[in-house]
C-alpha cells in the first residue's frame, strides 16, 4: 500500500471513530447539560421566592394558613408554598410525577424547606420534563451538523496537505527508483523539498547511485585493461609455441605436449577475448547501424554450426517469416548472440535431439524462440545462468568456461532485447528473445 | 620479399622474424617508432607490419609517414588494442589488413599470401593434388575437369589453408582459429575440425583417393605436395 493511501485511510478511520463515539455520547451529554441548566434555573427561582419572602414577608404568599400555588396555563412551570410538618431539612432537586388539575405531568422539582417565625414552610418549584426535552433535539442536531462539517473539512485539509508534503517523495520514487532501469546512470537532478527527511533520502540515493556507477565503471575499466594487457603476452607465447612446433628436430611426443600447451593457451585466449568483448559491449563501443533479415542471420549461424549438428545427429528446424527485417542492430554481435544460443542448444542436447527456432508475433511483440530437447536447467539454477563463470553442475562438459550466456545477455541488453527462459529438467529449454518494436520492421 | 617488422615487444618481434624467415621472407626488425621512421625513409619494403601500440610513436602517424616513402608496400597492422574504430581507421588510412593480437603466425602468413595474390594479380593460382585440381582464385576443386560442387565454403577454406601451409603439420587449433576465429563463444576445445575433414575425404573419395590429405596422428593435418 502506498504511504499516501495509508495516511488517508488512517485519517478517515480515526475521524470516523471519533464521530461515532461523539454521536453516541451526544444524547447523554446534551441531557446532562440541559439538566444542569434547568437545575440552575430552579435555584434562581428559589432565590427569587426566598428574596420576596424576606422583603415582603411570608404573608405575601400565605394568608390565613392557606397554601400558595401558581402555575402557567399550560402547566409547564409551577410554584407551590405550603406549611410543612416534616422536621428534617429538605433542599434537593429530583424528577417526580405530579397530578395537576387532572393532568399527570413529569416534573423536575426543586424542594426546599425553611422556617419563619417558628413555622416551617415547604417551597416547591417545578419545570415540566417536556419543556426540558424540547430543547434537547435542536441542540443535538446543531452539534451533529457542526461536528460533521468540521470532520469533512479536516479530512480534506489533511488530504491536501499530505499530498503536498509527499510530493517530493513521489517524485523521488517515480524518477529515481522505478520506471527507468535501476540504477539509472543518467544525469541526476536534485528533488526540491523543504522536508529534511526527503532531502536526506534524495542525497543518499544520489550517493548510492554514484558509488554503484563508479564501481561499475571501475569494473568495466579493469576488465577492459586487464584483457587488453593480457593480449600481448598471450600473443608472444602463441608465436613461440607455433615456431617451436615447426622445428624439424623436435620429437613427436614433445610436439604433442606443445599442442597441449597450445590448447591451454587457446583457453586463456578465448576467455580473455570474451571478457574483452563483453567489456566493449558494456562500454558502448559498437555501432547499431546494420540491417539484415532474421532468416539471413540464422542461415549464417547455420552455415557455421551445421557441422556440430551433424556431429551429434541433431535435427534443426527454423520457422521464420520472410519479411522480418532487423534494423539498428550490430550484425556481428547479433550473429554471436544467435550462434551462442544455438551452440548451447547443441552442446546441452542429447544425441539425436532436436532444435527448433521459431519467430512469432506475440501480442504485438516480436519473439524468437529457440527450443532444444536437451538436459534442461533445474529451476533453482535458472536465476544464475547468465552469471559470468557460473558453471552449473549439470553441464558436465569440460570444454566451456561459463561465458556463453553472459555474452548472450550482454548483447541482448545492448540491443534492449529481453530474454526469458523456460526449462524443464531432462526435457529441454526454450530461450525466448523478445525484440523491442524499434528493431523490427 | 622484404619485410619490415615494427614491434616493441622484442620477444614477439623475434618470433615473427624466425617464422617469416622460415617462409623465405627477408626480415628487418625495429623495436621503436623512431628507428622505424628512419628505416622506411631509406629502404623499400614489400611488407610492413606495424604494431599500433608503440611507446614513442603514434602507430597511425607512422603508417602515414611510411606510406609516403613506401607507397607500394603492403601494410598489416598488428595491435593488442582491438578497438573497433582503430581497425576502421587503420584500413581507411590505407592499411591492407589488420590482425588483432593474439594471432596465429599461420594466419599472418595466409593474410600476407592473400595480399600478394591481390597485389601481384596471380591469375593462374591452380594447385594439382593427385587427380584433383584446386583453383584458389575461383575457389573450386575439380576432378578430371568436373567441378565438385558438394564441397562447402568452410570445407574449401580448410583445404586452401592446408595448401597454403603445404608440407607442414597444421594443428586443429590453427585450423579452427582460421575458420572460426572471429566467432566469440564459450568453447575452447572443439574437435569439429575432424568432422569437417571426414566430410571432405568422403566427398572427394567419391571421385578419387585424396591420399594427399594426411592425418598427422595426435597433432593435426597436412597436405603433401611434392615440389
Amino acid at each position: 500500500m502506498k504511504l499516501r493511501t495509508k495516511l488517508t485511510l488512517f485519517n478517515t478511520i480515526s475521524k470516523l471513530v471519533i464521530v461515532t463515539l461523539f454521536v453516541l455520547l451526544l444524547p447523554v451529554l446534551i441531557k446532562n447539560i440541559n439538566q444542569n441548566y434547568t437545575d440552575s434555573r430552579l435555584r434562581k427561582q428559589k432565590d427569587k421566592v426566598l428574596q420576596t419572602v424576606k422583603d415582603l414577608g411570608i404573608k405575601y404568599y400565605i394568608q390565613n394558613g392557606e397554601s400558595y400555588a401558581g402555575y402557567t396555563p399550560i402547566k409547564d412551570v409551577y410554584v407551590s408554598l405550603d406549611e410543612d410538618t416534616l422536621n428534617e431539612d429538605l433542599d434537593n432537586i429530583q424528577n417526580e410525577v405530579r397530578k395537576v388539575e387532572g393532568d399527570t405531568i413529569a416534573y423536575r422539582i426543586l424542594s426546599h424547606n425553611f422556617s419563619i417565625d417558628k413555622k416551617k414552610y415547604l417551597l416547591e418549584i417545578g419545570i415540566s420534563q417536556d419543556t426540558v426535552n424540547e430543547r434537547t433535539a435542536p441542540l443535538q442536531s446543531i452539534a451533529f451538523l457542526v461536528l460533521v462539517t468540521m470532520i469533512i473539512l479536516t479530512i480534506v485539509a489533511d488530504q491536501l496537505y499530505s499530498d503536498y508534503i509527499l510530493r517530493p517523495l513521489n517524485l523521488i520514487i517515480k524518477t529515481k527508483l522505478v520506471g527507468n532501469k535501476f540504477p539509472n546512470f543518467g544525469s541526476y537532478k536534485q528533488v526540491r523539498t523543504t522536508t529534511s527527511d526527503f532531502q536526506h533520502l534524495d542525497i543518499s540515493i544520489h550517493q548510492m547511485i554514484r558509488t554503484i556507477e563508479s564501481t561499475f565503471q571501475k569494473e568495466r575499466e579493469f576488465i577492459s585493461n586487464a584483457s587488453h594487457e593480457l593480449m600481448t603476452p598471450i600473443s608472444i607465447l602463441q608465436s613461440k609455441i607455433e615456431n617451436m612446433f615447426e622445428e624439424e628436430d623436435i620429437a613427436d611426443e614433445l610436439k604433442v605436449r606443445l599442442l597441449e600447451m597450445q590448447k591451454i593457451l587457446n583457453r586463456l585466449k578465448s576467455i580473455t577475448k570474451t571478457l574483452l568483448l563483453i567489456s566493449q559491449i558494456e562500454n558502448d563501443q559498437f555501432l547499431k547501424e546494420d540491417k539484415t533479415t532474421i532468416g539471413a542471420l540464422l542461415q549464417d549461424v547455420y552455415d557455421e554450426i551445421s557441422i556440430r549438428l551433424q556431429d551429434k545427429n541433431i535435427s534443426y528446424e527454423a520457422i521464420i517469416p520472410e519479411n522480418w527485417v532487423l534494423v539498428n542492430i550490430n550484425k556481428f554481435l547479433m550473429f554471436n548472440l544467435f550462434f551462442n544460443l544455438v551452440n548451447n542448444a547443441i552442446k546441452y542436447n542429447k544425441e539425436g535431439g532436436e532444435i527448433r527456432i521459431e519467430a512469432v508475433k506475440e501480442n504485438s511483440a516480436f519473439v524468437v524462440k529457440i527450443t532444444d530437447t536437451g538436459l534442461g536447467i533445474i529451476a533453482t539454477d535458472l536465476p544464475f545462468i547468465f552469471n559470468r563463470f557460473k558453471k552449473l553442475r549439470q553441464s558436465l562438459q569440460q570444454e566451456s568456461f561459463g561465458l556463453g550466456l553472459p555474452i548472450v545477455k550482454s548483447i541482448a541488453d545492448f540491443h534492449r532485447i529481453k530474454i526469458e527462459v523456460e526449462s524443464e529438467k531432462d526435457k529441454g529449454s526454450t530461450f525466448k528473445l523478445i525484440f523491442p518494436a524499434e528493431l523490427v520492421v | 620479399m622484404n619485410v619490415l617488422i615494427i614491434e616493441d615487444e622484442k620477444a614477439l618481434a623475434r618470433e615473427l622474424e624466425i617464422f617469416l624467415t622460415n617462409y623465405n621472407y627477408i626480415c628487418e626488425v625495429c623495436f621503436d617508432g623512431t628507428s622505424a621512421s628512419e628505416k622506411v625513409a631509406v629502404n623499400l619494403y614489400d611488407f610492413i607490419l606495424i604494431d599500433l601500440g608503440l611507446p614513442d610513436y603514434e602507430g597511425l602517424d607512422l603508417l602515414k609517414e611510411a606510406k609516403k616513402n613506401n607507397p607500394d608496400a603492403a601494410y598489416i597492422i598488428l595491435t593488442a588494442r582491438a578497438e573497433i574504430y582503430d581497425r576502421i581507421k587503420g584500413l581507411d588510412m590505407g592499411a591492407d589488413d589488420y590482425l588483432a593480437k593474439p594471432f596465429s603466425l599461420l594466419e599472418l602468413q595466409s593474410r600476407m599470401q592473400a595480399i600478394t595474390r591481390r597485389k601481384f594479380g596471380l591469375k593462374n593460382n591452380v594447385v594439382e593434388l593427385g587427380d584433383f585440381m584446386v583453383n584458389l582464385t575461383d575457389r573450386v576443386i575439380t576432378c578430371n575437369g568436373t567441378e565438385i560442387t558438394s564441397i562447402t565454403k568452410k570445407e574449401f577454406d580448410l583445404v586452401a589453408y592446408l595448401i597454403l601451409h603445404k608440407n607442414r603439420t597444421v594443428t586443429r587449433n590453427q585450423l579452427s582459429e582460421h575458420i572460426w576465429g572471429s566467432i566469440i563463444n564459450d568453447d575452447y576445445d572443439s574437435n569439429y575440425i575432424d568432422a569437417h575433414i571426414k566430410n571432405i575425404r568422403k566427398k572427394l573419395n567419391a571421385w578419387a583417393s585424396p591420399d594427399w590429405l594426411e592425418t598427422v596422428r595426435g597433432l593435426g593435418y597436412k597436405i603433401k605436395i611434392n615440389t
